[in-house]
């Protein structure tokens, strides 16, 4: 009887954790890139299997350059120092404290090593597929409208032996080429603050929160859905800043675990000892008849977001976009696979699935959805074995688990 | 986890949440745009079909340019086909991704806010929040509308305030009457 009570208890309480995890707890996502199978293996690998755009991360091998133009009609960067020469040294800092943030994260192959000594530019107009990745504050872009306030536009490749401007050539199948961040100049409503001047400018942004974000996507992320992540896709409101403001003890404290876990995924350490664990399975509906039949060969839910809860303290430890897997050669199987890595060992995890319909819908990791398949309508010539088309993410499922053995 | 150990973790989780709700947030590349502020900005809203999807380089990046055929027009003058333009794309074998950029695909139907100015391309006003999709129920026809920045809790800098809003699901009949109204009131 006990245990009877004690099971009805649990499904209805992970029914309630369901209800309530939803807006809170879904995951990082990468952006993906399939190789261009097109080409000689030599240069694509040979396989239809995306891969993960991400940097270099040997010594030195990511430069960082900010152009030192700032709007000035209206001035949308505030700084606390005044002088000319001391809103230079505090936007500087800023921008060196963000890249601190994630080169602090353990585990990891990205460590303040990796970065080049942070450079100025004085020209106005430093963003673009140079093959330099700039920061620009006061560049006009054909992209912006109202309501746009920052963004970052990240080039990658498909295939190896491929350059953008002076960028290093690819020699890695998803490198990242080229990564630019704008912020909006022109819009006379919108200011962001560095740290040192957030307080006395509370209708402003937090500099170093947004920055931070971008140059997650400028590592390789696309959003999470966890809402304590740096890369939830909603900046704190202006006057305040996510996360905890970091410190030499702790460098990373801006960011979640969901986005420390997405960073070790993305540049895995292999002498770290901690973050080996993995934890994989695969999603099905109960009734095999709610798979779409169009396209052909989904055999398990796509698009649910799998959750690795840490039993212990009750932190979102990682998560991923699930649904799908793959095998060299490709292309991308809908099965309904999920697998989290990079999880601390020795640790116990609860893990759910949910659906995208929470606070975070599909359409704000479109560049993580749209980019596991390519095929001979979206590009010609590809081989039709290792096509594939993405199924719609399934937003309907409610989740329910099997109990363990 | 024992029941009590799930019990206080599931407050926990509840006073997260009710922290969350009080925590104002705001789209990270996006600032609010509430619907009445995309009908006075938009230089256009109208029903388009896509038609075609083409990326090139252009004044030094990958654009996609988007051609609709106009289904209706609900505000401003447009010509049967719209040409849009947004940063972004894949030329050879180089892709360019911004994240919040809407994406179409041949076929598919949306409500779409225009921005732009005289001789310049169109641009979706405020990304996801001026990307309006229409879905078909296959069984019923039905058609609903949904804003691709439904799930957005947006931040008013005018009340300081956040709300859950934008548009999801909404029949389109439903959102005609919205957006008929918006078009009335708007700003002169």
């Amino acid at each position: 009887m006990k245990l009877c009570v004690n099971r009805i208890c649990s499904i209805l309480l992970a029914t309630f954790y369901a209800i309530w995890f939803a807006p809170i707890a879904q995951a990082y996502s990468f952006d993906m890139i399939v190789p261009d199978v097109r080409q000689p293996a030599a240069l694509s690998g040979g396989s239809a299997c995306p891969v993960r755009a991400h940097q270099l991360s040997s010594t030195g091998s990511i430069a960082v350059r900010w152009s030192t133009a700032l709007n000035s009609n209206p001035v949308t960067i505030l700084t606390q120092n005044q002088t000319a020469s001391g809103r230079l040294t505090e936007i500087e800092q800023g921008i060196a404290q963000s890249l601190a943030v994630w080169s602090g994260v353990s585990g990891t192959t990205l460590v303040p090593a990796t970065f080049a000594p942070l450079s100025r530019t004085a020209t106005q107009t430093a963003c673009g597929p140079d093959g330099v990745n700039s920061i620009c504050f006061d560049q006009a872009d054909m992209a912006f409208t109202p309501g746009v306030l920052a963004f970052t536009r990240v080039i990658t490749t498909d295939r190896l032996g491929v350059q953008v401007g002076s960028s290093a050539v690819s020699t890695q199948l998803g490198q990242i080429l080229d990564a630019d961040i704008y912020f909006n100049p022109s819009d006379s409503n919108t200011a962001y603050a560095t740290p040192l001047a957030l307080a006395a400018n509370p209708k402003a942004y937090d500099l170093e929160s947004l920055l931070t974000h971008e140059l997650g996507h400028f590592l390789g992320f696309s959003h999470s859905a966890v809402w304590s992540a740096i890369m939830f896709p909603f900046a704190p409101t202006p006057g305040t800043f996510s996360g905890m403001r970091p410190t030499a003890q702790q460098p990373d404290a801006p960011l979640g675990d969901d986005d420390r876990t997405g960073l070790r995924v993305l540049y895995p350490d292999p002498v770290d000892a901690v973050h080996q664990g993995s934890i994989r399975g695969r999603i099905f509906p109960a009734n095999p008849i709610a798979l779409p039949a169009s396209p052909p060969g989904v055999t398990g839910v796509f698009g649910a977001q799998v959750v690795a809860v840490d039993a212990a303290t009750g932190a979102v430890a990682g998560a991923t976009f699930g649904g799908w897997s793959c095998v060299s050669p490709g292309p991308a199987q809908f099965d309904g696979t999920y697998e989290i890595d990079a999880l601390a060992v020795g640790h116990s995890y609860t893990v759910y699935a949910e659906t995208l319909n929470g606070v975070v819908d599909p359409s704000q990791i479109t560049n993580a959805i749209n980019s596991l398949c390519r095929n001979v309508m979206t590009d010609p010539g590809w081989p039709p074995l290792q096509g594939c088309v993405v199924p719609a993410a399934n937003i309907s499922f409610t989740a329910r688990t099997r109990p363990g053995p | 986890m024992s029941f009590v150990q799930r019990r206080r973790f599931l407050w926990i989780l509840f006073l997260a949440g009710l922290a969350l709700l009080a925590v104002a947030a705001n789209a990270t590349t996006l600032s609010s745009l509430r619907f009445e502020e995309l009908v006075n900005q938009a230089t256009a809203v109208a029903r388009l079909r896509c038609i075609g999807v083409e990326s090139r380089w252009q004044d030094g990046e990958i654009w996609t340019e988007t051609r609709f055929e106009t289904v209706e027009v609900n505000k401003g003058l447009l010509p049967g086909v719209v040409s849009v333009r947004m940063l972004g794309g894949s030329v050879g074998n180089l892709h360019s991704r911004i994240e919040g950029v809407p994406a179409f695909r041949p076929g598919e139907e949306a409500y779409i806010f225009l921005w732009g100015h005289e001789g310049e391309p169109f641009r979706v006003l405020g990304w996801s929040q001026g990307t309006f999709r229409i879905d078909r129920d296959p069984r019923t026809g039905v058609e609903r509308v949904t804003q691709d920045s439904a799930a957005d809790p947006v931040f008013d800098p005018r009340t300081r305030q956040f709300r859950h809003g934008g548009i999801r699901n909404l029949p389109v009949a439903v959102f005609q009457l919205k957006l008929q109204k918006a078009l009335e009131e708007k700003t002169p």
